[in-house]
């Protein structure tokens, strides 16, 4: 049983860490059962997109945090209670998740809030979680938590942010496949974060963008933008999202033909969507930056596999049950490992309630390390407790026969990026 | 001839829609929807052309039963209406203590999915279902029974459908414009007052209230009225569907109104979700920010789309009048129309949920495969995954999209025989009088295109 910590110092908690994790698992597993069984469930309050423009990533975000509450549950629960996961659909709405934030406070007595996904909804959720003093891990890879904008009870330490993705493709690009690049991003705040991202990144490559073309988001053919790609490109770095993603690439191998320039892009584009579906044949060859590599590579490691077989996808990436179903399979880990920081901080904080909130956020900030492990099947990570905001590895896949092949792995010094904010520096 | 029509009426049965993905949206795309959609409308049309040829008989033919059977009234219909209250109301309790995710909580599975889409497309298919399944009358009849009191108010018949009307949009406002629908205790909330209060005007004025001021039990009972089983002389018959409504009365003013707005609601619910929607209220589609951030534009869109369905069918029939030269009212000729909307509301109800359906029945499965929430597995479903993957190959895609399309197809198909039925009853069958079907003919086809151009759209949610 780990002991109650009432010095909530950050060294302090690290030594819980330490200490705690160690005195769980000196435990026999019967013992941790039995305590498990008998004391009042850990709440975490799961703000899914079940409905609205989210619910494709709601529906694996459920997946993959079942799974990992199952595992957690398992191996003896967190602090010896069980974990209980309260799913409230927030719609994908700012509104609603704010209100779904307030459930879990007031109505559910959550301990914590997890798992939002779409930045609009963090955005409009943070701030009452922060008034509401409760903790609130997203999982949403948007810049918003790193860069100051949100609050002392906000935290991502699951999932990289988009800044640090999109600049540590900027060396692979420029020293494998050109220094010209062209871009093309749909006209709105997520292709612009790419736009202003990776333009800065080349250049600090030495390459540079040749022209940026913008697409308006209700466009659903493209073919009048292409001759704007100026002939010199080399890369073409297309991060276009949405229904017409499909339609993009048939034109675009309709307008190019066999002599293309390098692509590469982003793995949202295609995200749940089977890479070697009819029509996407173009893309054999390119390459995609991936969150996770979706399909199962030579050197798959242990916790990889492992996390496969608990949410119940294959080697492809898809549903054990439909192999046509494919995962977010970028993106979701997110969730697994974040339900296992917020264990890792609990025990090391000796969380026993709401009274200990601001105990367990001092000990997730002060995490740093977290090595590649089946609690962080991605790979290894550094949490930064300053901006509150997790770097980890990302991967660059080449397209080889239908297949994502991973080629390249980015150092996590690759993603980092100066401090914007600190939030240990706000009172709780 | 008639062989021919049944026949395009066949095929117009196998052919689009959904709420879930990109990915499916992304092949939908990539269909040659144009050319689907140019056929459909042309079937429609050609149906047209087609009875202006046919003798005045066939669309009497074809709209009458080819089976009848005798059948005992089953006594037990108010005991069978009151397992459906107790239904209900385990359902409201459970919305408030059940999971709070609304595809594991049965309140919101069973009002989105078992009735809203289900119950409603079968009654619509098949026929009068809410009679046994309604929470109300059961309870109405043994409450009469126990106290032997007749309903101490007279319900006010001036204004006949008129509560109907206005329930039937509140309940539209809150499918589309709540910012939760689906919440379990929230629409537990919902649903546990509204079925009160509509108990209490059943036993304030009467079971004359159910049938005109209570909304769901008015969207049931017409919709009955296209099922292909119902009632002819004293017998069970069965038809093609819409048959009953062929041999109908003239509606009240109120009923033929409260049609319209079942289709134009219906209409809006996919029109809503639209690129082109979104642009127009100023939306980006690919960040659609949330139902909260358009709730005024959402429902001013619902009020706007059914003024301007009514809008719109009212000047057809007007013109329609005008040129055949008959003597009836407009208000007469709109009463008389209005029915021949229902089988198009019905289709594109199909239509629209069906992909939702498709989703969301995994999650009703999912939950009688464990109804008590003890991790049961009666169905022996608890290792298989809800799955969406049909909507990720090209092949599953084009069927489910064919077959949203035919039902959108078909539902106009029957609507242009009933108009077509209708006219000739009601006046003798001239040139002109022929010509005077044309305009609400046109609009009919228009429909369709629209109908199938809401279903090939690329949606923003």
């Amino acid at each position: 049983m780990t002991k109650q910590i009432k010095d909530t110092s950050r060294r302090g908690a690290l030594k819980t860490l330490a200490g705690g994790v160690a005195g769980a698992a000196t435990m026999p597993l019967w013992a941790r059962y039995a305590q498990a069984q008998t004391s009042e469930p850990i709440k975490i309050g799961f703000q899914v997109h079940r409905t609205g423009i989210g619910a494709a990533y709601g529906r694996w975000y459920g997946r993959t945090t079942e799974a990992a509450a199952k595992l957690i549950n398992d191996n003896g629960g967190i602090n010896g209670r069980m974990v209980e996961i309260v799913a409230e659909d927030d719609g994908t709405d700012p509104k609603r998740g704010a209100e779904v934030v307030e459930k879990f406070a007031n109505q559910h007595g959550c301990d914590v809030g997890f798992g939002t996904l779409f930045s609009h909804v963090v955005i409009g959720s943070a701030p009452r979680a922060g008034e509401l003093k409760l903790p609130y891990f997203v999982v949403s890879e948007g810049h918003h938590v790193a860069s100051g904008m949100l609050n002392r009870y906000t935290l991502q330490p699951g999932i990289t942010d988009v800044k640090s993705q999109v600049q540590a493709m900027a060396p692979y690009v420029a020293s494998n496949l050109g220094k010209k690049v062209t871009m093309i991003f749909p006209d709105f705040a997520f292709g612009h974060d790419h736009r202003d991202f990776f333009t800065a990144a080349i250049e600090a490559q030495g390459g540079e963008v040749l022209e940026h073309i913008a697409i308006p988001p209700t466009e659903t053919s493209f073919t009048k933008y292409f001759p704007k790609i100026p002939r010199e490109t080399e890369v073409l770095y297309h991060v276009m999202v949405g229904p017409a993603v499909l339609t993009f690439v048939k034109e675009l191998g309709e307008f190019f033909g066999p002599s293309r320039p390098e692509m590469f892009g982003f793995i949202d584009s295609l995200e749940a969507v089977d890479i070697a579906s009819p029509g996407l044949e173009y893309l054999e060859g390119t390459y995609f930056w991936e969150g996770n590599p979706r399909h199962a590579q030579a050197d798959q490691s242990d916790h990889d596999k492992a996390f496969r077989a608990a949410v119940g996808v294959n080697d492809r990436g898809a549903s054990i049950s439909d192999p046509a179903d494919v995962s977010t399979y970028a993106h979701m880990f997110g969730c697994w490992e974040t339900l296992h920081v917020i264990k890792a901080g609990m025990e090391a904080s000796g969380y026993q309630g709401p009274g200990d909130r601001a105990a367990l956020i001092e000990a997730v900030e002060g995490m740093t390390d977290m090595p590649e492990s089946l609690a962080h099947p991605q790979g290894a990570k550094v949490f930064n407790g300053k901006t509150h905001q997790v770097f980890g590895h990302q991967y660059i896949s080449k397209v080889e026969g239908g297949t994502l092949k991973r080629v390249h792995t980015t150092s996590i010094e690759d993603t980092l990026y100066p401090d914007e904010t600190d939030y240990t520096t706000q009172s709780f | 001839m008639l062989y021919r029509v049944l026949t395009i009426l066949g095929l117009s049965l196998c052919a689009g829609r959904v709420n879930a993905h990109a990915s499916e949206q992304g092949f939908v795309l990539l269909l040659p929807t144009d050319v689907y959609i140019i056929s459909g409308a042309s079937s429609v049309a050609l149906t047209i052309i087609l009875l202006a040829f046919l003798p005045k008989r066939t669309t009497h033919f074809i709209f009458s039963p080819v089976l009848q059977w005798q059948t005992l009234r089953f006594p037990f219909r108010h005991l069978a209406s009151l397992l459906s209250t107790v239904l209900l109301g385990t359902l409201v309790w459970q919305g408030f203590t059940g999971p709070r995710d609304p595809l594991a909580n049965p309140m919101p599975l069973f009002v989105w999915t078992v009735w809203w889409i289900v119950l409603v497309s079968l009654q619509g298919l098949i026929g009068n279902l809410w009679s046994w399944t309604n929470p109300w009358t059961g309870i109405g009849f043994f409450l009469k029974r126990l106290t032997g009191s007749r309903a101490p108010l007279r319900y006010p018949r001036r204004i006949g459908y008129l509560p109907g009307i206005v329930i039937i949009l509140l309940f539209a406002a809150f499918l589309l414009a709540d910012p939760a629908p689906a919440d379990p205790a929230r629409l537990a909330t919902f649903v546990g007052i509204y079925w009160y209060v509509a108990l209490i005007g059943l036993v304030l004025f009467g079971p004359v209230w159910i049938v005109r001021g209570e909304a769901i039990t008015i969207l049931m009972r017409a919709y009955a009225k296209m099922g292909a089983v119902g009632r002819s002389r004293g017998k069970m018959s069965l038809g093609l569907p819409g048959w009953q409504i062929a041999k109908s009365p003239l509606p009240p003013l109120g009923l033929a109104i409260f049609i319209l707005i079942l289709l134009g609601s219906g209409s809006f619910d996919g029109l809503n979700e639209t690129f082109w929607w979104l642009d127009v209220i100023g939306i980006n589609p690919l960040e659609f920010p949330g139902r909260t951030a358009v709730t005024i534009q959402t429902l001013a869109g619902l009020v706007l789309a059914n003024t301007a369905l009514i809008a719109g069918f009212t000047a057809c029939l007007w013109m329609g009048e005008r040129i055949a030269g008959s003597q009836r009212s407009l208000r007469h000729a709109f009463c008389l129309f209005a029915p021949s909307i229902l089988p198009i509301a019905l289709g594109y109800h199909i239509a629209h949920y069906l992909t939702t359906l498709l989703v969301d029945g995994q999650y009703v499965l999912r939950f009688f495969n464990d109804p008590f929430f003890r991790d049961a597995n009666l169905l022996g479903l608890s290792e298989v995954y809800v799955t969406t993957g049909f909507f990720n190959t090209p092949g599953t895609v084009k069927v489910i999209w064919l077959t949203q399309a035919g039902a959108v197809v078909a539902g106009h198909v029957i609507a242009i025989l009933l108009a077509h039925s209708t006219a000739l009853k009601d006046q003798a069958r001239t040139n002109r009088a022929l010509l005077g079907q044309a305009p609400l003919a046109i609009f009919m086809v228009a429909y369709t295109f629209f109908g199938l151009w809401l279903l090939a759209s690329p949606r923003g949610f």
